[in-house]
């Protein structure tokens, strides 16, 4: 008889832990915006996050497949009906707006679509980046009639999401290089969900973009890549190192990067 | 056309109703509650029945064996204990997710099959409208 071994159970947070420290963990520019009940633009590295009155309303990232492509992918919306709506509105939420007062989707649907794609575009826009955030002060984001997450609902969400990824596998690198695939020691079971992900591991494409491949969204396809990853199903492409380059003549010291990080942090908490 | 808040207050008018949830299974998310919750904490009983979710849904023993649609591979998963029911209704979106309501319900009061074909109306019409 085989064995499966149990997964990890679901990250959840430790209530035992006294003082919640997700509050500015993420960004402490995010929570200053939060306080103060900022309504407008916070764009970061690897995604955006639109705000109103303090809250979440919209985000968008390039690694994450947008609300057009979740609901056009799998046929919820004809690409047409997107595209109209999108001409003649002032963005995403703008367009889901005219989408639902024409009768076009479902409110459950259009809601539940939305929520996934804040959460999951917000993921991105809240991992680790290497330079500070800029925050553009617009009334132009509104709540409503889409439902808004209170900033730290998403920057909870986020860590226990980095968490759960931790925990499946520990290798962050499958998450943003090309896959490919890989020979498994024992061939496990592949549920259907994933047999389509791996499919589409083909040594060019990233995860994030199989997501956008199958309209699915990117933080469920990282999760998948890491469960693949640790059945050993597939792996990172490593490019080879490039050879050093001839050693100048040294005139500068390595910077401190852990200095230069606190420097961002101060600078975005300014 | 109901949205996520007014499909989980209807569900919440079911006999013995004690509380309701959408989650993500995937994540373990809970993207809407109401009520309460076993141990007063919605976090932890949607992260906990989310993996149990994904257990029912990506072990063949539990599915219909056809899972090539894109159609949640498990209607619902029944738990039972001496004071309560747990029902897990998977949602059958037409775009790609992975959701299921979650209703808890008091045994004494509640009518599990009663509540079964409710949630299971009430999930198609999240989606459909």
């Amino acid at each position: 008889m085989t064995r499966v071994g149990t997964p990890p159970p679901l990250p959840v947070r430790d209530r035992t832990a006294g003082q919640d420290r997700t509050a500015g963990a993420l960004s402490p520019m995010l929570r200053r915006l939060a306080e103060e009940q900022a309504t407008g633009v916070l764009v970061r590295e690897h995604g955006t996050l639109y705000l109103a009155q303090g809250r979440v309303v919209h985000a968008e990232s390039p690694l994450a497949p947008g609300l057009d492509v979740l609901l056009t992918a799998h046929g919820t919306l004809a690409a047409a009906a997107w595209q109209r709506a999108a001409a003649q509105a002032t963005g995403t939420p703008d367009a889901a707006r005219l989408l639902l007062e024409a009768g076009l989707l479902p409110a459950g649907a259009l809601e539940l679509c939305h929520l996934d794609a804040l959460y999951d575009a917000g993921y991105f826009a809240l991992a680790p980046s290497s330079t500070p955030g800029r925050f553009r002060y617009d009334s132009g984001s509104r709540i409503g009639p889409l439902s808004s997450v209170p900033v730290i609902a998403l920057e909870r969400e986020t860590l226990r999401r980095r968490l759960l990824l931790h925990r499946l596998w520990p290798d962050p690198a499958a998450d943003s290089v090309p896959l490919i695939r890989a020979d498994p020691v024992a061939a496990a079971p592949v549920t259907p969900r994933r047999r389509a992900v791996l499919d589409r591991v083909d040594g060019v494409r990233t995860a994030p973009e199989i997501a956008r491949n199958l309209g699915r969204q990117a933080f469920h396809t990282l999760v998948d890549v890491r469960r693949l990853a640790a059945a050993g199903l597939l792996r990172p492409v490593r490019t080879a190192p490039a050879p050093p380059p001839p050693t100048p003549p040294l005139t500068v010291t390595d910077p401190d990067i852990a200095l230069l990080k606190r420097l961002r942090d101060a600078l975005e908490a300014l | 056309m109901p949205g996520i808040d007014e499909c989980l207050l209807e569900a919440m008018r079911l006999p013995g109703a004690r509380g309701a949830a959408l989650v993500d299974w995937t994540s373990g998310l809970a993207l809407g509650t109401v009520g309460e919750a076993p141990g007063g904490d919605h976090e932890t009983t949607a992260a906990e029945a989310a993996e149990l979710a994904r257990m029912a849904a990506e072990h063949g023993a539990f599915t219909t064996g056809d899972t090539t649609d894109g159609r949640p591979p498990v209607e619902d998963v029944i738990i039972s204990n001496r004071d309560s029911y747990h029902l897990l209704r998977f949602v059958d979106t037409s775009f790609d997710s992975s959701v299921f309501l979650h209703l808890w319900i008091g045994r004494e009061d509640g009518n599990l099959a009663l509540a079964r074909i409710r949630l299971g109306e009430m999930a198609a019409r999240l989606v459909l409208g």
